[in-house]
């Protein structure tokens, strides 16, 4: 078998033994995080010959469907994000107070697997495939593990999920009726010319605007966020909107763009209102963990932003944000959950001051604070820098108003670190123990990786440059 | 003419005669000594039918003149032949696990089974309307009796009488519509339907075959429990004993559309664009109405009345499309469906205590309790929402490929929305089992008869999941 299929095969396998496994504990979650780092060391080793390779089998002649595989560059920066961040995700777990510990960690390493067939697949039945069976791990990890109204949140969560991309499985079949083949290369040369081909590229949009989510279909965002647990959140924001920048960046990049670019400046519309409503929303909080959640929505939509700015560097700054983003964002929650098992709430006003009993915990918070906010020499500032400076060169007056959102964030994330962390402080409490090594080790990766990108972002840049001058090449 | 029948001629009837014979055997054996039909009525069952298993693979073919008008021996007949002598060797082995719980005589129970089951193959490979209801018949008759089987349950005594009354109205229907076609045409021989409608030139003779069609279609669309003709559905899953349940949701489902398919996509392929429009009109409301009611359920059996209302609507959409692809299609999805329902019942049976059955709240924290069972229903209830990556989803998007094909564009986005609704439901009974619950009381497989459909079926679903090819090989 090919390096590829490994890939693909081993986070199935490692979910079978983490869902059979007859032990619990300690040992369990050391054997689930070994396996899910196995994707992760399977890049490493096969970087860069893996970038171009592809797996390619006969699956279902019938329907004409191929198992087909391919890496290209693009894939590859999503494929590392993942397996990054699942990794991330499962360390944050107490395995002595989790519940049905198996499951959790089947239903992480499954998805691990359903990502990165989702971010390799180039047969369009099978992106499909993958694209709607990511729900099911994450609906469990939702509804099973996390806050008091999780059912509720993990229910919205689906039927918005489901409601969006409902109409995907016509839209391929629509494709293929007119050119007789899932096969994504085969596709980009014929289906933007169909008739029916904006209402195709609409309901393709229309999923992965749900799933990233663009502004307006972001209703399902602050709950389910809030109500997950940190796993699941880290995996919801880091890992589920990168699947919607992707599906945007490979199905409406790729197969229409120039549909896409005809819709782009409405869409760019949305977007930059999103950035702004996100912001303000966050700004009005009450609540740290629905303070990230709008946050976060409002980063995607200015990596959305980027997309639809139909400029290359703008395209670049937007993959790079994507990724920026889901480490940025990961190590928020990552921080937050500690700081929420801490004080025992998630809500402003009640504990204050607390820097003086948690200064580790602060200074690390602030950290990612301020790569969130792009500080000079942080990952997001070049991200966010190559998207304004894209969006200036098409439209300087849109470039200075997408520029105050920066402001916006400064203000309500500094907002959350002045009302926990500084302030008079509040009577001290036992509970409250800074973090330890171990939490240290935890984010230790992710500020190394905040730190790389934001003070040599060449290497990542140089894997970015194809997929944007290939979309140049589009136009 | 050749009068007599030779060796051949048996063999080829042979899965009939096996099934028959092992019926009658255990008849007699429950006569003469009740323990032994208790201890064997099970085994020699399974012996029989999977005797008739290896038949049907193996029968020649007869080209009997005394037989070929009454029995097709074609590919599609013994396709039909194995996948129903397969659902009725799950239904078998499951109620096993029944009647561990609650006694009653079993070798009558057996004899009955096998006796629909006898009705069901001569549906699935008649060449006459004269055999198709005589096996449509028996395959009721049969059922009838085995869903008021636990005579001292209330509720089996009101299911039978139900589903007695409202089936011989079907009946009556049915036959009412072969007369008529019998009028207008002068036969009752499948194969020479086509040509007879063809032939008719006269516009009243034409509506006479056309009525006649109608009345056939729907007394088959009672006995498929399709919207607007599902009421009895609901009540007589409710009160029939679990295994019956089962069988009936899959067993005289896919007796039902076997008729439909031997019938309309076989005999008559596009005779008129009439007809399936009809059946695209009945595909709207049956998809629509049994998702939105199969939501609120919260006694299983009855869930699986309405699910399986949903799936009859599902079904409905290669009828209706009725190109040359439609067999296939339909019949994958057949048996995807029968895998999956199979193997759902098969972990019901386990936590079936009391008549009513099993009670969406009893599976709360099933997956603490006993996680094996619950692995089981959820895969089969993932796969009946076709819910990817299973086989499930597969054979719902090959029905829609065909569907989109043939232009039922509307059809296609309805029943996509509708698998909105299942997925929630399907969904939302594996969050139940996953959630936190009050017993701690742990729930072993207790038969392994029923243990051995459920492996089976999970392990076929996941197996064809991964290579649903083999499974399109497998039944063509």
């Amino acid at each position: 078998m090919s390096l590829l299929m490994w890939l693909f095969v081993i986070p199935f396998f490692s979910a079978c033994v983490a869902f059979l496994l007859p032990i619990t504990g300690k040992n369990l979650k050391k054997i689930a995080f070994v396996l899910s780092l196995i994707p992760l060391a399977l890049l490493v080793y096969g970087f860069p010959d893996l970038i171009g390779s592809e797996v390619k089998y006969s699956w279902m002649p019938l329907l004409s469907i191929e198992f087909y595989l391919k890496v290209d560059s693009l894939s590859f920066l999503f494929l590392a994000l993942t397996a990054v961040i699942i990794p991330i995700s499962i360390l944050p777990v107490h395995s002595s107070t989790l519940n049905m510990p198996n499951f959790f960690y089947g239903w992480v390493l499954l998805l691990e697997g359903l990502l990165i067939g989702f971010f390799t697949a180039h047969d369009l039945a099978i992106f499909t495939l993958f694209w709607e069976a990511m729900l099911i791990p994450l609906y469990f990890i939702m509804n099973v593990w996390g806050g008091p109204q999780r059912h509720q949140a993990a229910i919205k969560f689906l039927i918005y999920m489901i409601a969006g991309s409902f109409l995907m499985v016509a839209a391929i079949l629509g494709l293929f009726l007119a050119a007789g083949t899932f096969n994504l290369e085969t596709l980009q040369h014929v289906a933007a010319a169909g008739k029916y081909a904006p209402w195709i590229c609409a309901v393709f949009l229309l999923a992965f605007a749900v799933k990233t989510p663009l502004f307006p279909f972001h209703a399902w965002l602050p709950d389910a966020y809030c109500q997950a647990s940190t796993s699941g959140t880290i995996l919801l924001s880091a890992l589920l909107s990168k699947a919607g920048i992707y599906g945007i960046l490979r199905i409406g990049m790729g197969l229409f763009p120039l549909i896409m670019k005809e819709w782009s400046p409405f869409l760019l519309g949305l977007s930059i209102a999103g950035v702004f409503y996100g912001g303000l929303a966050a700004w009005l909080q009450k609540d740290y963990k629905r303070l990230i959640a709008y946050s976060s929505f409002s980063h995607v939509n200015f990596i959305l932003v980027a997309l639809f700015v139909w400029n290359q560097t703008a395209e670049a700054g937007g993959i790079l944000q994507a990724l920026n983003h889901g480490v940025t964002i990961a190590a928020l929650f990552l921080v937050a959950g500690w700081l929420e098992e801490r004080i025992g709430t998630t809500a402003f006003g009640k504990e204050s001051g607390l820097a003086k009993y948690m200064p580790q915990l602060c200074w690390l918070t602030l950290f990612f604070v301020l790569s969130s906010v792009a500080l000079p020499g942080t990952n997001s500032f070049i991200g966010e820098l190559m998207i304004l400076f894209g969006l200036f060169v098409v439209n300087p007056w849109q470039a200075a108003f997408l520029a105050l959102s920066v402001i916006l964030s400064v203000i309500y994330m500094l907002r959350w670190m002045q009302l926990i962390y500084f302030q008079e402080p509040a009577p001290f409490q036992n509970r409250w123990v800074d973090i330890h090594k171990r939490e240290l080790c935890i984010a230790f990766p992710l500020i190394l990786l905040v730190l790389w990108i934001g003070i040599y972002p060449a290497p990542v840049l140089k894997l970015i440059q194809p997929s944007a001058i290939k979309m140049e090449k589009t136009q | 003419m050749n009068t007599v029948l030779s060796l051949v001629d048996f063999a080829a009837l042979s899965p009939l005669f096996v099934v028959l014979a092992t019926a009658l055997i255990l008849l007699l054996l429950e006569c003469f000594s009740k323990t032994a039909a208790k201890k064997y009525s099970l085994f020699l069952t399974a012996l029989g039918i999977v005797l008739a298993i290896y038949a049907a693979w193996a029968a020649p073919i007869s080209h009997n003149p005394l037989l070929t008008p009454w029995i097709r021996f074609d590919d599609l007949a013994r396709l039909f032949t194995l996948l129903f002598l397969s659902i009725g060797l799950g239904a078998a082995l499951l109620s096993d696990s029944f009647f561990d719980r609650f006694e009653a005589s079993r070798g009558e129970y057996y004899f009955l089974l096998l006796s629909s089951l006898f009705g069901l193959i001569l549906v699935g490979s008649a060449a006459d309307f004269l055999t198709f209801f005589l096996g449509l018949e028996t395959l009721s008759v049969s059922l009838y009796v085995l869903c008021g089987y636990m005579k001292k349950w209330q509720i089996s005594q009101e299911s039978s009488i139900k589903y007695f009354l409202i089936g011989s109205l079907a009946a009556a229907f049915l036959l009412y519509g072969i007369a008529l076609i019998y009028g207008a045409v002068g036969t009752t021989r499948f194969d020479a339907l086509l040509n007879g409608y063809k032939a008719l030139t006269v516009l009243s003779d034409q509506r006479l075959f056309l009525a006649g069609i109608a009345f056939v279609t729907f007394g088959l669309a009672f006995k498929a429990a399709i919207v607007p003709f599902h009421t009895w559905a609901p009540d007589v899953y409710e009160g029939a004993p679990t295994p019956v349940t089962a069988f009936m949701a899959v067993g005289t489902k896919a007796g039902a559309f076997a008729a439909f398919t031997v019938i309309f996509l076989y005999s008559l392929p596009q005779f008129n664009v009439l007809w399936n429009e009809c059946i695209a009109l009945l595909a709207f409301p049956t998809l629509i109405y049994a998702n939105f009611v199969a939501m609120k359920q919260t006694q299983l059996r009855r869930f699986f009345a309405y699910s399986g209302i949903s799936h009859a609507g599902f079904l409905l959409i290669p009828l209706a499309v009725g190109t040359s692809e439609a067999i296939p299609a339909l019949v994958f999805y057949l048996a995807v469906y029968a895998f999956a329902t199979l193997g759902a019942f098969a972990g019901l049976s386990f936590l079936e205590t009391r008549q009513e059955g099993v009670m969406l709240s009893d599976l709360k924290g099933l997956f603490k309790r006993s996680p094996w069972i619950a692995g089981l229903i959820s895969i089969c209830l993932l796969t009946l929402g076709g819910i990817p990556p299973t086989i499930g989803f597969l054979a719902k998007f090959y029905l829609f490929k065909i569907a989109f094909q043939a232009g039922y564009y509307s059809l296609v986005i309805v029943a996509l929305f509708t698998t909105i609704l299942s997925a929630y439901y399907y969904l939302r009974i594996v969050g139940i089992m996953l959630s936190e619950s009050s017993t701690k009381e742990e729930i072993h497989p207790s038969s392994w008869p029923a243990g051995i459909v459920g492996f089976v079926s999970v392990i076929a679903l996941i197996f064809f999941s991964f290579f649903p090819d083999n499974l399109y090989r497998i039944l063509f």
